[in-house]
């Protein structure tokens, strides 16, 4: 597939998205319905690999490009996902400098309270999909008490979490040999 | 509170050290950008003070209205707000070339990485802490504006996004502009 063709077919994805995998519909439609270029197992696949590296959800669109055109393709996806950001430079021209005005202040100030409320419901189907034993509860209810109570860095938590989740599993898979 | 126009004052910091910021903290964070968002928070305001309290609100909520990848938005604004449109490029690249990287590696290996059941074991670690990341990300991204009389307002707000989302499956967007339409009619906030 044409390497312009599939930025421009992503791009629409990321364009008209404002959460996540929002875009989702869009690019399933495009690469998968109409083009053929792309089945619905590496759509999956694609979610899965970005869930399970770091970075944003929006990045499974470089793993779609990926699975697309190889290399290039990647570079495609990149560009789509990056594109639909400088956007926001009109829009913090405009609105910083009138930052000032009380007006616009509560405006901003109800959004960020509001996207606080969905960020508490997106945790909902986060936790069910990753929560789902007695060690992955207690790693998170740790998690959450050291991050409200320390200043600790993100980056120990998680790689902290991800070395007791493999002891814990190595630990599972000795016990079953004994 | 600082100052708003903190780059005014204080000259701002250099691109190579936007770079060196938003490449460290804006790609390692498992569990989206949101939890990205609370990392953020701590390098730009709590460690080094080039944003303001205020234009980390302005970025923010504006990031959440711009389509795409909010984080990215996000950091976008950030780079703006702290050296023009040099400073936008450079954190948009810096915050989305190395966890692209990743991705393209991890794309190549995806057979290998799905029957690995070391390297699964130790993601679900990762996720599972990335819930609390989330969650504590909601208070890290509320908490500066409960305080005083506004309290109530907070919660009120904060509330009605979650049910409206959760039991009405409202789409965000639509969420989020409502919730600027109410900010917009409600008489100012008075802490």
């Amino acid at each position: 597939m044409n390497i312009i063709l599939l930025y421009l077919l992503l791009l629409k994805g990321t364009v008209t998205a404002f959460a996540g995998l929002a875009s989702l519909p869009v690019v399933q439609d495009a690469l998968v319905v109409q083009h053929h270029v792309l089945t619905d197992t590496q759509l999956n696949e694609a979610v899965a690999i970005t869930r399970s590296t770091p970075g944003p959800v929006g990045l499974y669109v470089v793993s779609v490009g990926y699975f697309v055109a190889g290399l290039p393709g990647a570079v495609a996806g990149w560009l789509a996902m990056i594109t639909p950001a400088l956007l926001i430079i009109p829009l913090v021209h405009f609105a910083g400098r009138r930052m000032e005005h009380p007006r616009v202040k509560s405006i901003l100030q109800t959004i960020v309270i509001a996207s606080a409320g969905l960020l508490l419901a997106a945790a909902i189907p986060l936790a069910r999909d990753a929560l789902t034993d007695p060690i992955t509860l207690a790693i998170a209810a740790v998690s959450l008490g050291l991050l409200l109570t320390t200043r600790l860095d993100t980056l120990w938590i998680i790689l902290g979490a991800a070395l007791i989740s493999l002891s814990a599993s190595s630990l599972g898979v000795l016990t079953k040999v004994i | 509170m600082l100052d708003p126009t903190d780059r005014a004052t204080r000259g701002g910091p250099s691109l190579v050290q936007i770079a060196d910021v938003f490449s460290r903290y804006a790609n390692f964070t498992l569990g989206g950008g949101s939890a990205t968002v609370a990392v953020m928070h701590r390098e730009l305001l709590d460690k080094r003070q080039w944003l303001s309290p205020d234009n980390f609100t302005l970025c923010f909520a504006l990031a959440r209205l711009t389509p795409g990848t909010n984080l990215l938005a996000f950091c976008t604004g950030a780079g703006w707000l702290l050296r023009g449109m040099s400073g936008a490029v450079i954190a948009l690249l810096a915050g989305s070339i190395p966890c692209t990287l990743m991705v393209v590696v991890a794309t190549a290996l995806f057979s290998h990485w799905q029957d690995n059941r070391w390297a699964q074991a130790a993601i679900h670690g990762a996720i599972a802490a990335a819930v609390a990341i989330t969650v504590k990300t909601c208070w890290t991204i509320a908490h500066p504006h409960f305080k005083g009389r506004a309290r109530f307002r907070v919660a009120l707000i904060a509330s009605a996004a979650f049910l409206l989302y959760v039991w009405l499956a409202v789409p965000p967007i639509e969420i989020l502009l409502l919730a600027g339409v109410v900010g917009a009619l409600l008489p100012p906030a008075r802490a």
